[in-house]
């Protein structure tokens, strides 16, 4: 765990659930792997407030616990998976896909879900239905069936997924067959369950309506209440599913930016015959034969067969090579290659943050490194066509920055600087590997930018905050136009205009995040898709 | 008894001196001593080491050095006139600048390869420039170096860099401006290609441009005082590769055609970046100048960013 992980965990952890679990978490973090009593005894806070907070973290599954290292007869430990705390980033990338691709109910679903942690079920359905009939004008209501239909489908296309199943602790009492706990070091995986993507039989019909008259809603149920069917059966959020539909959406935009429209929905084609099928580390998704591939071609893209063929074989022929061919059977057996996707994704990532950082000039340096692999001071200045003492001040600003490298090749064995070739090289994997070092601290610099705003400020909103309280008070109980107008004028101009350029600030830092974890992203599917292969 | 008389070769210096050039003459490469030996097999040692000794001090001869030992080549008329009236030092020189051809010679080296102190070099070195036998270039690689090579010689490339120096100055505004000028021509022509609308086989097709037909736009454009030929351009068209704006394939070609050099043509091709500036860079953070310094509760911190509070005001 680098510095910049840590700090960034313990500034979402604090804001996300408070300084208690902030203090838990960062502390666990950092020491690895603790049991109950030493976390207690290191961060000094009471015994009963750190099982609530690891209750938090483990309800959200980012903490696990197992039997540690003196075996399942010792004490339990429990460990933070620094991957999940980083998901919380990326929350309303997760919502707003579910929304695109399943509407309303959709988006609530996955925000109930996210914001609980596990739930069943059934009270997801009941809390989202309720919701959707209270945003609802007067009369209409929400059936539950169609909220059960929206997660069955979440749950078909894998977004869903049920909790692994922990294994009790040995009870000497009961005498049954004790499954030994998971060892801490490796967790469960959901998918090793074959029930994953079962969905649990419940009894839910009816809704709740609304009454039309008086201002309170009046709650009411018609039809069965719930059953509690599926009571254990929880259900959590599958990250991997959303990063696996993210990835995609990223090779899609990149194949229309560099080809055109139809090529890319003939590569969306594909990469959806393949999601379920394609496991999720793979570097190439299954084979599909041309043939196969036309037949499941939307009608309304008006794509002939032998017009697909050609797409097909320009896919194939791009330098960009994001599309290969495996076989001739069945028209051509086309697979989309993954991994080299997205090594040319970060490259492209790379490659960008050079050009804005450093210029158009410093870029082709870069560029040109990437491809040439080795180069002489000499050679880059005649590759790249820049006056020499251009050439080597940029070379050296980007040595300085650690994005190029310099490798020494003696002539002889004394190292001598003028018998030695020096050659300028750029390593894509650490160089990316530094970039999101850098992206992390972005993030973090940017969450407690939006804090200290918050901070300077506190007054300012808690006087609005009260204001707005004052008028909604009055207006429920029926004052007159003139009460509420010299409330309203308790604020002054210049404090609203304060207030609006508050607004906007920690708007754009909140959608500066969003952008910042797009990157973050891409680089860490490159890192993790080269680590996987190795 | 009738004495067989052997008619005694006159061993005439002079003649043996005509023989030693006929020799040469007939092999141009140069002739050893062995060679010598075996036409006049009567020739003493010390006759043989006269006349040749003579004729290299005339001029006539010169004598190079090889992996199997000596050499003697007949020198040229015009050349051994021109030399004439200067001393052997001079002759050195002058032979050792001759031998470096296009590329020239360092004062250094032609040190080292006669042996000579500097200070006799350089009074040779203006002898010889005085009388325009020789010029100093300056070399494009490092300023302060000077070349000699003969007077009437065009000096090679890599002394002078080429179509893109022009008195030692790199021109980097004739570079930018070829380089706009290709990537247009190329763009104009994949756009042509993509609204053309025609099978997308046909639109890739002629979306490209061989390096020929860029190299032709250019000559007819006008904008180069300079010949400049299909390598030249070729260079110009990979810092566009470099830019990512212009991707290229090697497509195999019948000898004969317009542009192909070794049965393979170069095609280029404009194209579009794969993605839009990455989300990082649309932060100050990502741009910073001095990212490394900034951490809460120093100097330079989050909290009191001057590039992040005109950012957000923006």
């Amino acid at each position: 765990m680098t510095t910049q992980e840590v700090r960034l965990c313990g500034l979402l952890l604090q804001e996300h659930f408070g300084n208690v679990v902030e203090k838990v978490g960062t502390h666990l973090i950092r020491s690895g792997v603790l049991t109950l009593r030493a976390l207690a005894h290191e961060t000094k806070l009471p015994l009963d407030l750190v099982k609530k907070s690891l209750c938090v973290l483990v309800q959200h599954g980012m903490c696990t616990f197992g039997a540690g290292r003196r075996g399942p007869a010792g004490p339990v430990e429990y460990r933070i998976n620094c991957e999940h705390v980083f998901h919380m980033l990326r929350y309303p990338r997760y919502i707003y896909t579910a929304k695109s691709l399943y509407g309303d109910t959709g988006e609530l679903i996955v925000e109930e879900i996210l914001q609980r942690g596990h739930m069943t079920m059934s009270s997801t359905v009941k809390t989202v239905a309720d919701r959707l009939t209270h945003n609802m004008p007067e009369g209409q209501s929400m059936d539950y069936s169609e909220v059960v239909s929206v997660f069955s489908q979440l749950v078909e296309t894998h977004f869903l997924q049920r909790c692994p199943p922990l294994a009790s602790a040995g009870s000497s009492s009961s005498g049954a067959v004790d499954t030994p706990l998971p060892v801490a070091t490796q967790p469960t995986e959901p998918e090793s369950h074959p029930d994953c993507y079962k969905l649990p039989y419940i009894n839910l019909t009816g809704q709740l309506l609304q009454s039309k008259h008086s201002s309170h809603t009046k709650k009411l149920f018609s039809g069965q209440p719930l059953c509690g069917d599926d009571d254990g059966i929880y259900w959590q959020v599958n990250f991997q599913r959303f990063h696996l539909h993210f990835r995609d959406q990223a090779i899609i935009s990149a194949v229309s930016c560099k080809l055109d429209q139809s090529s890319s929905e003939i590569v969306r084609t594909m990469l959806r015959m393949s999601e379920v099928t394609t496991p999720a580390h793979a570097a190439f998704t299954q084979a599909l034969s041309a043939n196969e591939i036309f037949r499941a071609l939307l009608s309304s893209y008006n794509i002939a067969r032998p017009i697909l063929d050609q797409y097909l074989s320009l896919l194939v022929d791009d330098p960009m090579e994001f599309v290969g061919k495996t076989g001739d059977s069945g028209g051509g057996m086309y697979v989309v290659n993954l991994h080299r996707a997205l090594a040319n994704l970060a490259r492209a990532t790379l490659e960008s943050v050079v050009q804005e950082r450093f210029g158009s000039r410093s870029a082709r340096i870069f560029r040109l490194l990437l491809r040439k692999r080795h180069l002489e001071q000499k050679q880059v200045e005649d590759f790249a066509m820049i006056p020499a003492k251009e050439a080597k001040d940029m070379l050296y600003k980007l040595l300085s920055e650690n994005l190029v490298q310099l490798q020494e090749i003696p002539k002889t064995p004394d190292y001598a600087p003028s018998r030695t070739f020096y050659l300028y090289t750029v390593n894509q994997l650490p160089t990316a590997r530094l970039l999101l070092q850098h992206c992390y601290k972005t993030v973090g610099n940017l969450i407690e930018r939006r804090l200290y705003e918050t901070k300077e400020n506190k007054r300012l909103l808690e006087k609005s905050q009260r204001i707005e309280a004052i008028l909604a008070s009055l207006q429920a109980t029926g004052a007159e136009a003139a009460q509420l107008t010299e409330v309203e004028e308790m604020i002054t101009v210049p404090e609203r205009q304060q207030l609006e350029s508050l607004r906007h600030h920690i708007n754009k830092l909140d959608s500066s995040e969003n952008q910042v974890d797009e990157t973050i992203f891409l680089l860490k599917s490159y890192i993790n898709s080269t680590q996987a292969s190795r | 008894m009738t004495e067989v008389k052997v008619k005694k070769e006159s061993t005439d210096p002079v003649d043996i001196e005509n023989r030693i050039k006929e020799l040469c003459l007939q092999f141009p490469h140069g002739i050893t001593d062995q060679v010598i030996q075996n036409d006049m097999p009567h020739v003493e040692v010390q006759q043989r080491a006269m006349a040749i000794n003579r004729l290299l001090s005339v001029g006539q001869l010169d004598l190079l050095k090889n992996s199997n030992g000596l050499l003697y080549r007949l020198k040229d008329a015009q050349s051994a006139s021109k030399v004439k009236g200067s001393d052997n030092q001079e002759k050195l020189v002058y032979q050792i600048i001759e031998d470096a051809g296009n590329k020239g010679i360092w004062t250094r080296d032609i040190r080292y390869k006669s042996n000579l102190p500097l200070t006799e070099i350089n009074k040779i070195l203006k002898n010889l420039e005085s009388k325009k036998l020789i010029k100093a270039v300056k070399s494009v690689a490092a300023s302060k170096k000077k070349v000699y090579m003969l007077y009437n010689l065009q000096p090679d490339r890599s002394v002078t860099g080429g179509a893109w120096y022009s008195d030692q100055d790199f021109e980097s505004e004739f570079v930018e401006v070829l380089n706009q000028q290709c990537f247009k021509f190329l763009q104009s022509k994949a756009e042509a290609a993509r609204d053309s609308k025609q099978s997308p086989m046909v639109q890739r097709n002629s979306s490209f441009a061989t390096s020929h037909e860029v190299w032709k736009y250019i000559c007819e454009l006008g904008i180069s005082k300079v010949d400049l030929s299909m390598e030249d351009i070729e260079t110009i068209l990979n810092t566009l590769i470099f830019d990512g704006k212009v991707e290229m394939t090697i497509i195999a070609a019948k000898e004969g055609t317009v542009g192909s050099v070794d049965g393979q043509m170069k095609l280029y091709r404009g194209v579009n970046p794969i993605i839009q500036p990455t989300g990082l860079v649309k932060i100050p953070c990502g741009l910073c100048p001095v990212f490394d310094d900034c951490h809460e509760g120093g100097e330079i911190s989050p909290s009191n960013c001057v590039y992040m509070a005109e950012w957000l005001d923006f």
